[in-house]
C-alpha cells in the first residue's frame, strides 16, 4: 500500500458538515532564512513549533538533511515539511547511488518543487534549500505550491518579514563564513524576539565547498529556562492508589544447542 | 463541455504571484524580451530581483506572468518536450513549435491553471524574430510585439503609439526600458529591476536596467 | 466543542525520570458532556514500548487495534519486540498515510530502549509531526493544563517512586479543570525490566 490514503477523507467531510471544525496540525510558526558566502553557504532557523497559540515544542529541528552535503530548514505545517524532506532525501540517494555521482542541489530542489506542484499546495511545505556540489554552493527557496526563487540570501515563514529586514540591512556581496554565520543567527532573532510564531533557540548549518556540512544545533539560546527555586516534590504516598499490579518485561528464554548438533542440521544435501 | 464559466483569474489561496509587467518586441535583427522583477504574496513582496524570463531552447525564451507556480512547472514541461523534439527531428524546434506546446499545455489545463506567457524566438534561417503569445485561456496569437500582465494595461496606449516596424536594437531598448517603466510606475504589483533577453543573431545578450536608469526621462 | 478532537474527551501524559519512565492516562468516555464509561483505557501496552491515545474514541480504538497488528507482526519478522525509538516512526508513517483524511488522535509513545536502556517518550500532531521531549508531553482535552501542571511540577531524575507522585498529581489536578476529562486514571511506571500498573483513586464528578 504505497502513498497516501484518503480512506477517512469522506467521514471527515461530513463531521464538517455536521459542525465539527477540523483540528490543528503542528504548526513550525517559524523564521528561517539562508544566505551564501564566498565559498559556501548557511542556513538557520528558530526552533519553536505551535499548535494553535500553543508552544508544542520549545526545542525542534526544522534543519533538515537531504542529502551529506544538502541540508533543508522548513516552514509551514511541520508534518510535511518533515515527510517531504524525508522523501526526497530517499529518493536523493537513490538517485545518487544510481548515477554515482554526489547529489546535487537543483536535483533536489527539482524534486521537492515537482512533487509539492503535483499536490497543488495542499502539502504546507515552505522550505529552503541549500548546500554544496560539484557545481559550486547554491541556495533556493520553495513556496508549497512548487514556485521556486534563487537568490544570494532568502527567508520565510511568519517570521521572514523581521528576518529579511535584517538581510536586507546587513547582507553585503563579500561575506565572509563568519560573518554569514552571524547574519543568518541575527535575522533568526529579529523573528525570534519580534514574531509570536518564532522563539528559544537558534539552528544553524554551514555548509563549505568540498567540506561535510557542519550543523551547529542550538547555535544560540537566549531564552534558558531559569532553574526552579524550589522542589515541588509530592511526598510518597501522597496520591491514593486502588489497585496496583506488576509485570516483569523481561522473559527469559533458555535453549541450549551444543556445536556438533548444530552443525549437523545445517547440511541439507550431504 | 458545457458549463465554461470558470473564473481563471482567480489564484489559489496564498499562492505566489507573479504581479508582472511583461513584453517582448520584434525588430530588425531579431527580437527582445523585457520584465520587471517583482513577485509578491499578497502584499508581500517574496523576491524583488526575480528573473521572469525563462530559456525553452538556444533561441527561444519566454516571459512568465500569473502564478509563479503554475508558469515555472509549464515552462519546465516545454523544456522538456523541445528537447525530446530536437533529438527526434535532429533539427531545432522553431519559436511557432514552441508557442504550439505551450498552447496545448495552457489549453488543455485552463481550469487549473493561471499563467500568461509570451514566447519569443529568433529564428535562424530567417534571420528574424518572433513574438508570439498565450494568455489566459489557452489561444495563441501572433504578434509584431506583446504586452501582457497587470502592469501592460497601462501601456497599451503608449505601445500603439509608439512601436515602429524594424527598429534598431538601441531604439527597441529605449522603447521598452521606457514601456516597463512606466508599467512599474502605476502597478503596485510590478516593480524592482528590469531585465531583457535581446535575441539575435549574435546569441542572446541578457541587460539589466535598476530603477535610477529606467526612471529618469 | 466543535472539534471530533473534543467529542468524547480524555487526556494523557507521559514523564521522562531517572532511567525511568512515566505513563498516564483518566478512563472516561463520553458523549459530549454526558459520561459513558469509566473504564476506558487510553493506554495501550505493546511489547516493551506504551502508546497512549487520546481523541475521538472509535479512532482510539482502530489505531490501537491497528498498531497492535503491525507490532505483532513486526515481532514476527524480527523476533524481538518493537523499540520505543522504531515505534514512533511506524506512529509518525501510519498517521501521515492519512495526510488529507486523518484520524482525530494525539498519541504520545513511552518506553525504555532495550539495548541502550535509554528512556524515550515523544508525542504526535494528528497528521504524525513527532515532538521529541526531553522532560514531559501531554495530550488531550486537558492538555493546556496539562502543560500548566507539568511545567510547575516536573523535574529532572526522578526516582520511580517519586516520578509516580509528580504524574499522578498533574494528571489528576488537570482533569479536575478538565469537564471532559477525569472518571478515574491509571498510571504505568516503566522501568528496565518491570512496569508497574497503578489505577488511582479519583473524584467521580
Amino acid at each position: 500500500m504505497p502513498g497516501l490514503a484518503f480512506d477517512n477523507y469522506q467521514r471527515n467531510n461530513y463531521l464538517t458538515t455536521k459542525g465539527y471544525g477540523s483540528p490543528t496540525a503542528t504548526s513550525t510558526g517559524t523564521t528561517i532564512v539562508g544566505c551564501k558566502f564566498n565559498g559556501g553557504v548557511v542556513i538557520a532557523a528558530d526552533t519553536r513549533a505551535t499548535s494553535g497559540d500553543i508552544v508544542a515544542d520549545k526545542n525542534c529541528e526544522k534543519l533538515h538533511r537531504l542529502a551529506p552535503q544538502i541540508w533543508c530548514a522548513g516552514a509551514g505545517t511541520a508534518a510535511d515539511t518533515e515527510m517531504v524532506t524525508q522523501l526526497i532525501g530517499s529518493n536523493l540517494e537513490l538517485h545518487s547511488l544510481h548515477l554515482n555521482r554526489k547529489p546535487r542541489v537543483v536535483t533536489a530542489m527539482t524534486m521537492l518543487k515537482q512533487h509539492l506542484y503535483k499536490y497543488q499546495g495542499h502539502i504546507g511545505a515552505y522550505l529552503i534549500v541549500a548546500g554544496t556540489d560539484p557545481t559550486g554552493a547554491h541556495l533556493f527557496s520553495i513556496h508549497a505550491h512548487g514556485s521556486t526563487d534563487v537568490g544570494q540570501y532568502q527567508s520565510l515563514g511568519s517570521g521572514s518579514l523581521a528576518a529579511m529586514a535584517v538581510l536586507e540591512s546587513e547582507w553585503n556581496e563579500k561575506l565572509t563564513k563568519e560573518e554569514a554565520m552571524k547574519l543568518c543567527s541575527d535575522a533568526i532573532e529579529a523573528g525570534i524576539w519580534n514574531d509570536l510564531g518564532s522563539g528559544s533557540n537558534v539552528d544553524l548549518c554551514v555548509m563549505e565547498v568540498g567540506q561535510d556540512a557542519v550543523l551547529y544545533r542550538n547555535y544560540l539560546t537566549p531564552n534558558v529556562r531559569e532553574a526552579k527555586t524550589r522542589s515541588y516534590k509530592f511526598g510518597r504516598g501522597t496520591t491514593a492508589v486502588l489497585r496496583e499490579s506488576i509485570y516483569s518485561l523481561v522473559e527469559v528464554q533458555e535453549e541450549i544447542v551444543s556445536f556438533k548438533s548444530a552443525a549437523e542440521a545445517i547440511e541439507v544435501d550431504a | 463541455m458545457n458549463n465554461i464559466s470558470v473564473d481563471i483569474n482567480h489564484l489559489k489561496k496564498g499562492e505566489v504571484n507573479l504581479g508582472t509587467s511583461i513584453m517582448a518586441v520584434t525588430f530588425k535583427d531579431g527580437v527582445i524580451l523585457g520584465a520587471d522583477s517583482r513577485t509578491t504574496t499578497g502584499s508581500y513582496i517574496a523576491n524583488r530581483v526575480t528573473d521572469k524570463l525563462t530559456q525553452i531552447h538556444d533561441t527561444i525564451w519566454c516571459c512568465r506572468s500569473g502564478s509563479a507556480a503554475d508558469t515555472q512547472a509549464v515552462a519546465d514541461m516545454v523544456k522538456h518536450y523541445l528537447e525530446l523534439y530536437e533529438a527526434q527531428h535532429q533539427q531545432p524546434p522553431s519559436t511557432h513549435t514552441a508557442a504550439s506546446v505551450f498552447q496545448e499545455i495552457c489549453y488543455t489545463n485552463k481550469d487549473n491553471l493561471t499563467a500568461g506567457i509570451i514566447v519569443a524566438g529568433y529564428d535562424k534561417k530567417t534571420g528574424k524574430g518572433e513574438v508570439i503569445s498565450v494568455p489566459l485561456g489557452g489561444s495563441m496569437h501572433k504578434q509584431e510585439y506583446a504586452i501582457a500582465g497587470s502592469g501592460s494595461t497601462f501601456i497599451y496606449g503608449y505601445c500603439d503609439e509608439n512601436y515602429k516596424k524594424d527598429m534598431t536594437q538601441e531604439e527597441t531598448i529605449q522603447f521598452m526600458r521606457y514601456s516597463l517603466g512606466q508599467a512599474i510606475k502605476w502597478d503596485g504589483s510590478s516593480g524592482g529591476v528590469i531585465r531583457m533577453a535581446v535575441l539575435t543573431a549574435r546569441g542572446v545578450e541578457r541587460l539589466i536596467f535598476y530603477p535610477e536608469d529606467y526612471q529618469k526621462q | 466543542m466543535s472539534d471530533p478532537n473534543s467529542i468524547n474527551g480524555g487526556s494523557a501524559v507521559a514523564m521522562v525520570g531517572k532511567d525511568c519512565v512515566a505513563i498516564a492516562c483518566d478512563l472516561r468516555l463520553g458523549n459530549q458532556s454526558l459520561g459513558l464509561a469509566n473504564n476506558f483505557e487510553k493506554v495501550f501496552q505493546l511489547g516493551h514500548t506504551f502508546l497512549g491515545l487520546t481523541g475521538l474514541a472509535s479512532d482510539v480504538t482502530t489505531l490501537s487495534e491497528t498498531f497492535r497488528l503491525k507490532t505483532n507482526l513486526y515481532k514476527m519478522r524480527e523476533e524481538r519486540t518493537i523499540e520505543p525509538e522504531t515505534f514512533a516512526n511506524l506512529v509518525s508513517s501510519t498517521l501521515y498515510e492519512k495526510r488529507f483524511g486523518p484520524y482525530f488522535v494525539g498519541p504520545i509513545v513511552a518506553g525504555i530502549n532495550s539495548q541502550t536502556k535509554k528512556p524515550f517518550i515523544c508525542g504526535f500532531d494528528l497528521i504524525g509531526c513527532i515532538d521529541f521531549a526531553k522532560d514531559f508531553i501531554v495530550s488531550g482535552t486537558a492538555s493546556d493544563q496539562l502543560y500548566g501542571m507539568c511545567e510547575a511540577l516536573y523535574e529532572p531524575n526522578l526516582e520511580p517512586e517519586d516520578l509516580f507522585e509528580t504524574i499522578s498529581q498533574a494528571l489528576l489536578n488537570a482533569v479536575d479543570r478538565d469537564a471532559l476529562s477525569g472518571w478515574g486514571a491509571v498510571v504505568y511506571i516503566v522501568t528496565k525490566d518491570q512496569v508497574v500498573r497503578k489505577v488511582l483513586r479519583t473524584r467521580q464528578d
